[in-house]
């Protein structure tokens, strides 16, 4: 109890010291955690996005002659086989004529001069979850186009792909920003706890001269690191909240964000962004301190 | 560190050499004992090697021959752990003060007690009675770089013996006080040492040991000029 009073009243004394420079590193950390977390939520939200696509994906195979029930029983075995699917569905020329019929509606009458066989058969294949990555789709769909009496199988092959390398964007640029909280916070921290080290060096020397412990030395210093680390890393979150409604105010009308369900960070993953802050600052003073304290 | 007289010395050195690059010798072969509960004076000029026995005695430097020991502790081979604990129970009135100039009077003093987490409470009842025994209460929440030098100088030595350390090493105490301040300033070293803190002094300053009881030790260009009996009988001791 004693150790703790100590450290706390020396912690308060360094802080009210230091604070200009102290309140820099925070706003930096908070910067930091920003930037990261910022692409971190879109990425999250866009790998979210994917699977609930995915959940959606269907692969249209279009045929020359619509199959007799054997041949469709073939079918069926010989996609299964390849990859389970949920659901496999025949639609013949007129149920597809129907079907477009019923998509025109008072427009209908476009229809009239054409012969309701017009439109080729097709199957219609929901490839199971698993089935996710842009490989395996174009796998399967390669497969497909192997079928007998099969023309062409479509997908969204365009938009899917486009999808995956925007992900992929995304990913690199968490990856990057990620780099940059590492960097940007741990050099700031212990640039901070180096100048003020070195501001109060005589003190250091005093207290040593006096039979200060390590830790008693030590402490505060660990303690400042922590306090930027939760402080600058809930600041860093709460600007993203404040950013997160702003855009979900901003933005609810038709386009990209109605088919994003945008959602922001469990109390699970911001719990796993202040502790990492915190750790990385606490790197930070604690590199800092063995470099310039020799303890 | 014990406070009461054991058998063994507080205090043991032994044919202890410091030479200062490049060969600048302040201590030659120096020996000397001293037991728990003493008050001795060390005398001589200056440069004579006062300050840099106690250094060695508070192990802030390292004889380059010979051997010192505080609380039979080879202070060369001591772990670096230890030290802490060591330097807490030793009260040093350095020369320069070493005092912090932007901290208040009553935070100089109560640093010695606070590295050692004496309780808040604690730490503001000594400093008011240690600055009363000093008459410096009125100082309590000045900051020490705006005091005169004697005014420091009381800080400094109200801040070695706040702790109530087992040792106290003051490098010439009194080198800035006025008659008064040096008596309130001796009679404090006395009190400690009536409580049985050995109690060592750096000075030379006459006045404050001229019909002292004491022993007197003078350093002369690094050497002890006089050997007592009991240091000889310890260096015979010594294999």
């Amino acid at each position: 109890m004693k150790f703790i009073n100590t450290i706390v009243v020396q912690t308060g004394r360094n802080l009210q010291k230091t604070w200009p420079s102290q309140f820099m590193t925070l706003l930096t950390v908070s910067l930091s955690v920003l930037i990261f977390s910022f692409f971190f939520l879109i990425y999250t939200n866009m790998i979210n996005t994917g699977e609930k696509l995915g959940d959606d994906l269907r692969l249209t195979i279009y045929l020359e002659e619509e199959p007799v029930l054997e041949m469709q029983a073939q079918l069926v075995k010989k996609i299964t086989n390849f990859s389970p699917v949920e659901e496999i569905r025949f639609t013949s020329r007129q149920e597809a004529y129907d079907s477009l019929a019923k998509q025109l509606g008072e427009n209908v009458d476009v229809l009239d001069d054409l012969d309701p066989s017009f439109l080729p058969p097709s199957i219609e294949v929901y490839p199971k979850k698993n089935l996710s990555t842009l490989a395996e789709i174009k796998k399967f769909s390669e497969y497909l186009t192997t079928l007998p009496g099969a023309i062409k199988v479509q997908y969204g092959q365009e938009w899917v792909e486009r999808f995956n390398y925007f992900t992929k964007l995304l990913r690199a640029i968490v990856i990057l920003s990620g780099i940059l909280l590492i960097m940007t916070t741990t050099f700031m921290v212990a640039y901070t706890i180096r100048l003020a080290v070195l501001a109060r060096q005589a003190e250091l020397e005093i207290l040593r001269l006096l039979g200060a412990t390590n830790n008693y030395i030590r402490t505060p210093f660990l303690i400042e690191g922590f306090l930027q680390g939760v402080f600058g890393s809930s600041l860093g979150l709460l600007a993203l909240y404040f950013l997160y409604r702003w855009i979900k105010l901003n933005f609810t009308g038709p386009g990209i964000l109605q088919l994003v369900n945008f959602t922001f960070f469990t109390p699970a993953i911001m719990a796993i962004i202040i502790f990492a802050s915190v750790v990385l600052c606490i790197g930070g003073s604690f590199s800092s301190m063995r470099k310039f304290m020799r303890i | 560190m014990d406070t009461k007289p054991t058998d063994t010395p507080i205090i043991e050195i032994v044919r202890a050499t410091k030479i200062y690059s490049p060969d600048v010798v302040a201590l030659e072969n120096v020996s000397l004992s001293i037991p728990y509960g003493e008050m001795l004076f060390l005398t001589g000029m200056s440069g004579a090697g006062k300050t840099t026995l106690l250094k060695l005695i508070c192990g802030i430097e390292h004889p380059d021959k010979g051997l010192v020991e505080v609380a039979g502790k080879d202070l060369d081979r001591i772990k670096n752990k230890e030290i802490p604990r060591l330097r807490q129970q030793i009260g040093m009135a350095y020369q320069d003060f070493k005092l912090l100039a932007d901290r208040t009077v009553a935070q100089n003093i109560g640093m010695a007690m606070e590295v050692a987490y004496q309780n808040l409470k604690t730490i503001k009842k000594r400093v008011i009675e240690l600055l009363q025994k000093l008459r410096l209460e009125h100082k309590h929440d000045a900051l020490a770089g705006r005091l005169s030098r004697g005014e420091q100088q009381r800080v400094a030595v109200a801040r070695a013996v706040a702790n109530s350390p087992a040792l106290i090493l003051a490098d010439e105490p009194t080198g800035n006080l006025d008659s008064k301040s040096t008596k309130l300033v001796m009679d404090l070293f006395r009190e400690c040492n009536k409580r049985g803190t050995t109690v060592i002094i750096a000075t030379h300053d006459e006045s404050i040991f001229k019909d002292t009881d004491h022993r007197v030790l003078e350093l002369q260009s690094g050497r002890l000029l006089q050997q007592d009996d009991r240091t000889i009988s310890a260096l015979n001791n010594m294999p």
